[in-house]
């Protein structure tokens, strides 16, 4: 009796142990992947952050310096401080405005009306020229610029309303409008794979109820979404954070090749901008968390 | 046609209107690349510029071409290994991440949670920062100057992962037990089941793939020192930075803009439609 039960244990253990197998056979070209060019490289980051990287023939010379380079991010550099706090102002604000854009724009691409294919695909394309060369070039051109912010000289109105500090990042939000509609086409997308998953009956409940549209979208297409909603936030961060031409990453990336800071410094500007924004992310998902968690313990 | 006309309500209507304004002003940009790649070298330059081309010529192209086939390597070689590269990096993309993705949504297995953090923590990491790193790494392998210099270093992409996850967790748990009792294995599951039901979330992922492989210059400026392993977008890259401040040369610029957005926006055309369809068609909640 007993031994029957050991050998029903030792092969649940089995079949465990073989799922678990399975599992991490489907994962191993990823997880190896992973750690030789992303893990590895991270960590060797970490690594080179610590120290004064020079460049030897034959390779690199690592001295030792402790938290020198950080210390030196914040008292001896003169622009990176101010930038780091300027970018993340604008992002604070571009953030809200750029999902609140993608939801209204996928609310409405969401309704019923002839041809509306046509104009998701519009939506989504200018997510396409997001990458490299061609948005570069279309900044070059000034095609970024929106020129009644000059022409109806909108700045000292700006200062007025929001105060020295922050009219220049409202000033700088507002000259990219252009950017948020594009850089929206991913959100919209997502939004719209949301909605998808509230299915039509509980609208034709709500309506029958009495419900207007206006309440049904508070009741129900609101919190639907909030996963989704904070998903985008999610992912807006990330796209801003890793903007092409986000003045931060372009700081870095110059000093980088400087012969006297080099990599080992710009590898601590790197994590000094890494940990603010994991800051934020933490924030974020720590607020959806909560209202999720509110929302279930109320329903 | 009337009649059905008159049954669209006007709210439709305003929608429509709003819509195609802002359609109109959203695709602003896609005219005007077209536009200037066909504008005749006196058009580029002209002030205040104009958005439409008055006169169409090819002679952008020609001279775009002509000037790659006087140069050591010839302009097909560029977009030969452009091709490669970007096909081959696709479809070990697609296989590679959808197969963690699978295992992570539906399996238990050790260090799961350790993974998923990972997988998200690395989204936020900014690649220029680890390129010194990888650089080490790669001629390290002594990958340098093959395409799997090109290719590896893309292979194991956080975001492709988080996306399928996200889907494929939407998967009814129930399906993927049914299909085992039916006597389904691991790998039948995966290649009848998981791949079908997640092409939509493969489209999406393809396109990000192809528009992050096809302008990377990265892998060409850092791992390749051979000159014909180098891609399409390193060489685009190169005349356009060349070509910064001489007048001369404006117009092969604005022909390779276009050559550039091209394939993008083919690739974004074949598998849109699978995105959007398959979105709404689903059975799968």
């Amino acid at each position: 009796m007993k031994s029957s039960a050991d050998d029903a244990k030792r092969q649940a253990r089995l079949f465990q142990l073989k799922r678990y197998g399975t599992g991490l056979a489907f994962m191993l070209p990823w997880i190896v992947g992973f750690c030789l060019f992303v893990a590895i490289p991270i960590g060797w980051s970490i690594f080179m952050s610590f120290n004064q990287v020079k460049v030897v023939p034959g390779g690199f010379k690592y001295d030792w310096q402790g938290f020198r380079n950080f210390r030196d991010a914040f008292l001896k550099d003169n622009v990176f401080p101010i930038e780091l706090i300027t970018y993340f102002q604008e992002m604070l604000l571009m953030v809200p405005i750029i999902v609140i854009f993608a939801l209204l724009i996928a609310l409405m691409l969401n309704q019923r009306f002839p041809g509306r294919f046509l104009y998701r695909a519009l939506f989504f394309l200018p997510v396409i020229f997001a990458t490299g060369q061609v948005l570069s070039e279309l900044f070059v051109q000034g095609a970024g610029d929106i020129p009644f912010l000059d022409q109806y000289n909108l700045e000292p109105l700006v200062t007025q309303y929001v105060g020295g500090e922050f009219a220049k990042t409202v000033m700088g939000v507002l000259g990219r409008v252009v950017l948020i509609l594009w850089y929206s086409g991913v959100q919209i997308l997502i939004f719209i794979a949301g909605f998808q998953t509230i299915s039509p009956t509980i609208y034709e409940a709500v309506r029958i109820d009495g419900a207007s549209p206006w309440d049904s979208f508070w009741k129900i297409t609101l919190p639907a979404c909030v996963p989704f909603i904070s998903l985008n936030v999610l992912y807006t961060i990330i796209d801003l954070f890793t903007f092409p031409l986000n003045p931060v990453l372009k700081h870095i990336k110059d000093n980088m090749f400087k012969v006297e800071t080099g990599y080992g410094y710009s590898s601590a500007l790197a994590w000094i901008y890494f940990g603010f924004v994991f800051v934020l992310i933490a924030l974020v998902l720590w607020l959806f968390d909560r209202s999720m968690k509110t929302r279930r313990v109320r329903s | 046609m009337i009649r059905r006309l008159r049954t669209i309500p006007p709210f439709q209507y305003v929608l429509v209107t709003a819509f195609t304004l802002l359609a109109a002003f959203m695709s602003l940009p896609i005219v005007f690349i077209l536009n200037h790649a066909f504008k005749p070298q006196n058009e580029l330059f002209l002030f205040p510029p104009r958005f439409f081309v008055q006169h169409p010529t090819a002679r952008n192209f020609e001279s775009l071409f002509l000037h790659a086939a006087n140069a050591t390597v010839p302009f097909t070689r560029y977009l030969f290994n452009s091709l490669v590269v970007a096909g081959l990096t696709l479809a070990s993309v697609i296989v590679v991440s959808t197969m963690a993705a699978y295992v992570l949504a539906k399996y238990n297995f050790h260090f799961k949670q350790l993974i998923l953090a990972t997988i998200t923590l690395s989204l936020m990491f900014a690649p220029e920062t680890v390129s010194i790193p990888r650089y080490l790494i790669i001629s390290g392998l002594h990958l340098n100057d093959t395409y799997f210099g090109h290719i590896l270093p893309a292979l194991a992409s956080p975001v492709a992962v988080f996306m399928l996850v996200g889907f494929i967790s939407q998967i009814p748990g129930e399906l993927v037990e049914a299909a085992r009792i039916d006597g389904a294995s691991h790998f039948g599951i995966f290649v009848r089941m998981v791949l079908p039901l997640s092409v939509p979330a493969i489209a999406t992922i393809s396109i990000f793939t192809f528009q992050g492989v096809w302008g990377d210059v990265e892998t060409s400026t850092l791992f390749m020192q051979d000159e014909t392993m180098r891609t399409l977008a390193f060489y685009v890259n190169s005349l356009l930075s060349g070509l910064q401040n001489s007048v001369s040369g404006q117009n092969m610029a604005a022909a390779a803009g276009l050559l550039m957005f091209v394939p993008n926006l083919i690739i974004f055309l074949l598998f849109q439609r699978k995105v959007l369809e398959t979105m709404i068609h689903s059975g799968i909640k």
